[in-house]
């Protein structure tokens, strides 16, 4: 195997074999300090691999690992991340009791997470993701309180079910396919020919659409990323619902285009980035402000990439990587910075307070942040019609929620004692934040096909600073409202869906009392000489 | 009326009716003993209908075909055996129940 | 074509061997006393193990059924023994949770310390043998009255073990049981009666040649496959399981919910590829396919409201077996791919025996539990994953199995049966398939939660478990997974021995 194929291997098992370690008792007890050097392989894998390069382990492993460019853009900043998120964690957790435990998941939530940027087969991208989806359990109800155990079991809940989807369109799509495990790319490239492609396709659709919180499968999303420990909140809205977008990258046909898939992908993807300003904007807490935020974004994906599929435009998934490495490293920096800007006062407060703006404002477009390079990159993709205007609405619509962001964290940290964090916490964020200016930067050229120097266009600057006015504005107004904060729980309709539990019980109520009912001795026995006649019957009429 | 007195066709008839009773009386007496008495009667019933099966197969010159015979002979030692398991269940059960109850069934042992 | 007949093929001793090894030991245990049963009784695994394994190996490498007649007699005076790749793939994997089980059982022996466990320790070790041996007679009968014997003896091998501890409950759940049971042995035994008055032969390889549609035929099948699915405890014909595998102690209720139910399953199944015309078989494949998707939906419902974790096990039994059911209409074949060549014939034998792995550790792991905290209701159990962390993992990697999580054999089990409803174009199996995976992993969730929690006050053991005792349990969840591991296809070892069986299929 080559050095390349050795490294991707490296990306893959390093964490895994961390995580088996931790079975011997001593080396768990020091697991913390290693998590931060987990996700290194990966990192120089998405440095060092060239492009196009594979490697492949015969059975029983049946693993294809590949490289390409949306993987190696999202590998390396989710691999950063994860790498600097680790080092917040290890400091953070110093003295928790539960931190083996917590780096255990962290570190199987890593591998799956990931491993889904480089997998190439059919059967281990599903493993990894079911590996990705669970493991996060563990980091969702780390803290324990009855909060984080209700958010973890709706999160549970609506990921087995997201498996079930998910497994049902791998199989639809596979299923003809002589190999037993085959490449994805050669499946994809079979299904617009395949009788069942629109099935496949909606099923891919919702599978990967509750991973990334689209609406209306975006319930756990707003519960699950606030509960979390904060690093563990940064790289699972950073990072982990990424895997909703690795596998529409995956799995969509671009070459081939799906225009009614595409629409759809649009209108839902639109939807969620309007709601999750709209009920951002009414949340008091932090924390949960930033998961609707990344709900939002998770929507402005899924417009992109159903562009791509409405116009059969391969290059959409370098955009969309592109798009989605800059929100994975602003979002996780933000969530590291909730944790930073809660043990810091005075002066430095202020400092953090102003770098915490930059990043989130870059959310919203900022000019010559990574948020305004992300949008200027994909928007010739939406040329000039009512979709441009509807994203640079969405555009308005983040600045708008961010500020909201932004004064939350005032109101929090107006009565915080002078200190400082921890040095071990600081730096990864400062790294987190450096990144995300300079990965977006020196991508741009490459991912946009456009020099940097076009940026510094005042028409450029002004494209992206006005929906960014527009935003300041709408908040302004909103900001008079002051009943609105509260004004929609946490999950929004998934307290419609606790509505419905009374139905539930009652189904359940009802499916016992029959059980009941079939378990009494004279009613087995007649249901068993009623089923001897039947298939007898029946077996006659045949004869 | 002659066809139904020939020896297989009337063994066949007994053991469709005892298989019929044997069945009703396991499957709606609450009584334990006397489900177990039950399925003695729709052993009985099956036996009979092996040995109408071999009647019809007899060979020339036989009166009867041996193998079923030989069948309902293992039959009856595996139908004896359930029936001391099943007896000496009930025995165990009505010696555990004998305070509050005498005859145990399935009503009043709370399943 | 040449009628096929039976001859004893090399190595076709073993299968004698594997089915009266077990008896040799009860009857040794018999004549020595209590005292030596254990001793006994863990030679007897260590021979029969690998006996099953001997089998399997000249399965393999002579890729022919080996074949045993009894004294030189032909059927259908005589008897012969017979095991093809699946009846082989079944030995071993009975083999695999007898020895894993029996070693559970020998630690947990070895924590009593009352002197009235003595009594009840020789009836397991007696019991277990019997059904062992009643197991390994099921697998390579081939004569439809000897099966009836063998599932006989193998119920009442099980029933004693349901009642072990002796109490009113358990003894009422047992003669249940029996009664029950009886039942469907006796409809078995009418149709057996049926088909031999009909075809002059008990023999399943040559009803195989001789079965055609014909009245007596139908009503034969019927009545056997329906006293044999009061055996399987199909729903709605469950009434006996739940109390009988919970009420039973953790070693027994393994051997039942991992192997009891699946003699009679077997038997149905070789009943309906083997003995059934096609046009029959596909009936009969289409009714039990809508039980066992009845079954999979009904009992999985009823396992997520169970309070306590070992009835929650049982009627997880009951719905996993429902997936052996799917496998009828599924496995259907065609012209030119016998059902043994389908995806879906390894995928039903692939959950057959993960399901038997995984559900044995899945008792254990429960058993441990309830050795430590002296119950096993679910919601008490807050935090037991911190005192008892091998068992929550067994517990955890057998879930994985039953949810059709990958890696482990469940999942190449449902993902091959789901391919196979895929390709057929039959939305209904596939939904239930996954429905009842989601529910799976909803009831296995709801206790896997209760391992990792953290309650206020932390729960404490009792008493405490050695490690020992659990590995038992973990090991055989780690077979589960491993099974995961075979590839996501036809399997060449379950096709041993099936070609021209059927003439309907041969070309």
């Amino acid at each position: 195997m080559s050095s390349a194929g050795l490294l991707l291997a490296a990306a893959l098992f390093f964490p895994l074999v961390l995580a088996i370690c931790c079975l011997s008792a001593r080396f768990r007890a020091r697991v913390l300090a290693v998590v931060v050097i987990a996700p290194l392989p990966a990192l120089a894998a998405a440095v060092l691999v060239p492009e196009g390069r594979f490697a492949f382990f015969p059975a029983p492993f049946r693993l294809t690992l590949v490289l390409d460019q949306p993987g190696a853009i999202l590998l390396g900043g989710a691999a950063l991340l994860w790498s600097a998120a680790g080092a917040y964690a290890a400091s953070l957790m110093a003295r928790d009791p539960a931190a083996p435990r917590f780096a255990i998941w962290w570190l199987l939530t890593l591998t799956g997470s990931l491993g889904l940027f480089i997998v190439g087969d059919v059967v281990n991208f599903y493993l990894l993701f079911t590996l990705a989806s669970l493991a996060a359990y563990g980091l969702i109800v780390h803290e324990q309180s009855a909060s984080a155990h209700r958010a973890g079991v709706i999160y549970v809940g609506l990921a087995l079910l997201g498996e079930a989807f998910l497994l049902i369109a791998l199989v639809m799509l596979s299923a003809m396919h002589p190999d037993a495990n085959p490449q994805i790319r050669s499946v994809v490239a079979e299904l617009p020919a395949s009788p069942m492609r629109d099935g496949t396709l909606a099923l891919f659709i919702i599978g990967f659409a509750l991973k990334m919180g689209l609406v209306p499968l975006h319930v756990w999303l707003p519960l699950a990323h606030p509960a979390a420990p904060t690093p563990a909140s940064a790289v699972l809205s950073g990072v982990v619902v990424k895997a909703g977008v690795i596998g529409l990258i995956r799995f969509l046909p671009f070459e081939a285009g799906a225009p009614l898939w595409g629409s759809v992908l649009i209108g839902v993807g639109l939807v969620t980035a309007y709601s999750g300003v709209i009920v951002g904007i009414t949340q008091p807490r932090a924390k949960t402000v930033l998961a609707y935020s990344t709900m939002s974004q998770m929507g402005l994906l899924a417009v992109l990439l159903g562009v791509g599929l409405d116009t059969a435009d391969p290059a959409v998934t370098n955009l969309t990587a592109y798009y989605a490495v800059h929100h994975m490293l602003v979002k996780g920096a933000l969530f590291l910075g909730v944790g930073i800007l809660a043990t810091t006062g005075g002066r430095r407060l202020r400092l953090a307070l102003l770098l915490t703006a930059v990043l989130a404002l870059s959310l919203g477009g900022m000019p010559l942040t990574s948020g305004a390079l992300a949008k200027l990159a994909t928007k010739p993709l939406f040329g000039y019609g009512w979709l441009a205007g509807a994203m640079t609405l969405a555009g308005a619509g983040s600045t708008a929620l961010m500020l909201h962001f932004l004064l939350i964290l005032r109101r929090d940290t107006a009565g915080n004692t002078a200190g400082s964090p921890a040095l071990w916490q600081l730096l990864p964020w400062l790294v987190v934040a450096a990144a995300a200016f300079l990965i977006p930067w020196s991508l741009y050229p490459a991912v946009s096909g456009e020099t940097v120097s076009g940026l510094l266009h005042p028409e450029a600057l002004w494209k992206v600073t006005w929906p960014m006015l527009l935003g300041a504005v709408a908040m302004l107004f909103v900001h008079r409202l002051p009943q609105r904060l509260g004004a929609i729980p946490e999950g929004d309709i998934i307290v419609l869906a606790q509505a419905a539990q009374p139905v539930a019980r009652r189904f359940s109520d009802r499916i016992g009392g029959i059980d009941a009912h079939f378990r009494r001795w004279p009613v087995a026995g007649f249901v068993l000489i009623a089923l001897a006649i039947l298939l007898g019957g029946v077996l006659m009429l045949q004869a | 009326m002659m066809a139904v007195l020939q020896p297989g066709v009337l063994f066949g008839l007994c053991g469709a009716a005892l298989v019929g009773i044997g069945l009703f009386a396991v499957i709606t007496h609450p009584g334990l003993l006397r489900r177990i008495v039950g399925c003695n009667i729709l052993g009985a019933g099956i036996f009979l209908v092996f040995g109408a099966v071999a009647r019809r197969g007899a060979g020339p010159g036989f009166d009867a075909d041996p193998v079923p015979q030989a069948l309902v002979i293992t039959g009856i030692v595996v139908a004896f055996s359930a029936s001391a398991l099943a007896v000496a269940l009930l025995k165990r059960l009505a010696e555990l129940t004998v305070d509050d109850r005498a005859a145990p069934d399935e009503s009043r042992s709370g399943l | 074509m040449t009628p096929l007949v039976h001859a004893t093929t090399p190595g076709g001793f073993l299968l004698v061997l594997a089915t009266i090894l077990p008896v040799c030991a009860v009857l040794a245990i018999l004549a020595s006393g209590p005292r030596s049963a254990a001793r006994i009784a863990l030679a007897t695994f260590a021979a029969g193990l690998a006996v099953a394994i001997a089998i399997a190996t000249e399965l393999i490498s002579s890729g022919k059924a080996l074949s045993y007649v009894v004294g030189a007699w032909q059927p259908p005076l005589g008897i012969a023994l017979r095991a093809d790749g699946l009846s082989g793939a079944m030995l071993v994997m009975t083999a695999l949770v007898v020895v894993a089980v029996g070693l559970f059982a020998h630690i947990q022996h070895g924590l009593q310390t009352d002197a009235g466990g003595g009594r009840a320790q020789t009836t397991f070790w007696v019991m277990l043998l019997a059904l062992w041996s009643a197991l390994n007679a099921v697998f390579v009968g081939e004569d439809l009255f000897n099966l009836y014997v063998a599932l006989e003896l193998l119920t009442f091998a099980a029933v004693p073990l349901v009642c072990l501890d002796g109490r009113a409950e358990t003894v009422t759940a047992a003669l249940r049981y029996l009664l029950f049971a009886l039942i469907g042995s006796l409809l078995y035994l009418l149709g057996a009666g049926l088909i031999y008055g009909q075809y002059g032969t008990l023999d399943l390889l040559a009803l195989a040649q001789l079965a055609r549609q014909d009245p007596a035929l139908a009503v034969a099948l019927a009545l056997m496959i329906v006293g044999l699915l009061a055996k399987a405890a199909l729903f709605p014909l469950h009434l006996w399981l739940p109390p009988a595998h919970a009420g039973a102690p953790a070693p027994a209720s393994a051997v039942l919910s991992a192997l009891v139910i699946k003699a009679p399953v077997f038997l149905i199944l070789r009943l309906v590829l083997d003995v059934a015309p096609p046009q029959a078989a596909a009936i009969a494949g289409q009714m039990l396919a809508v039980l066992g998707a009845a079954s999979i939906l009904f009992c999985s419902v009823m396992a997520l409201r169970q309070a306590r974790l070992k009835l929650m096990i049982a009627y997880s039994t009951v719905a996993q077996i429902g997936y052996l059911f799917i496998v009828f209409p599924l496995a259907a074949g065609s012209a030119d791919l016998p059902p043994w060549g389908t995806i879906a014939w390894t995928g039903g034998a692939l959950q057959l025996v993960s399901h038997a792995l995984a559900k044995a550790a899945m008792f254990l792991a429960a058993g441990v539990i309830a050795e430590a905290f002296g119950h096993d209701r679910i919601a008490d159990l807050g935090g037991f994953g911190r005192v008892l962390p091998i068992s929550a993992a067994a517990f955890g990697l057998a879930g994985l199995s039953l949810m059709g999580i990958p890696p482990s054999g469940g999942f190449v089990a449902k993902c091959l049966l789901l391919t196979a409803a895929v390709i057929q174009g039959n939305p209904w199996l596939a939904a239930t398939i996954l429905a009842g995976g989601v529910l799976a992993g909803a009831y296995v969730f709801r206790v896997i939660d209760k391992a990792l929690a953290v309650p206020t006050v932390p729960i404490v053991a009792r008493r405490a478990v050695p490690r020992r005792l659990e590995c038992a349990a973990l090991a055989l969840a780690i077979a589960a997974v491993l099974i995961g591991f075979v590839p996501l296809r036809p399997f060449g070892f379950l096709q041993i021995g099936r070609d021209g069986l059927n003439l309907a299929w041969a070309p």
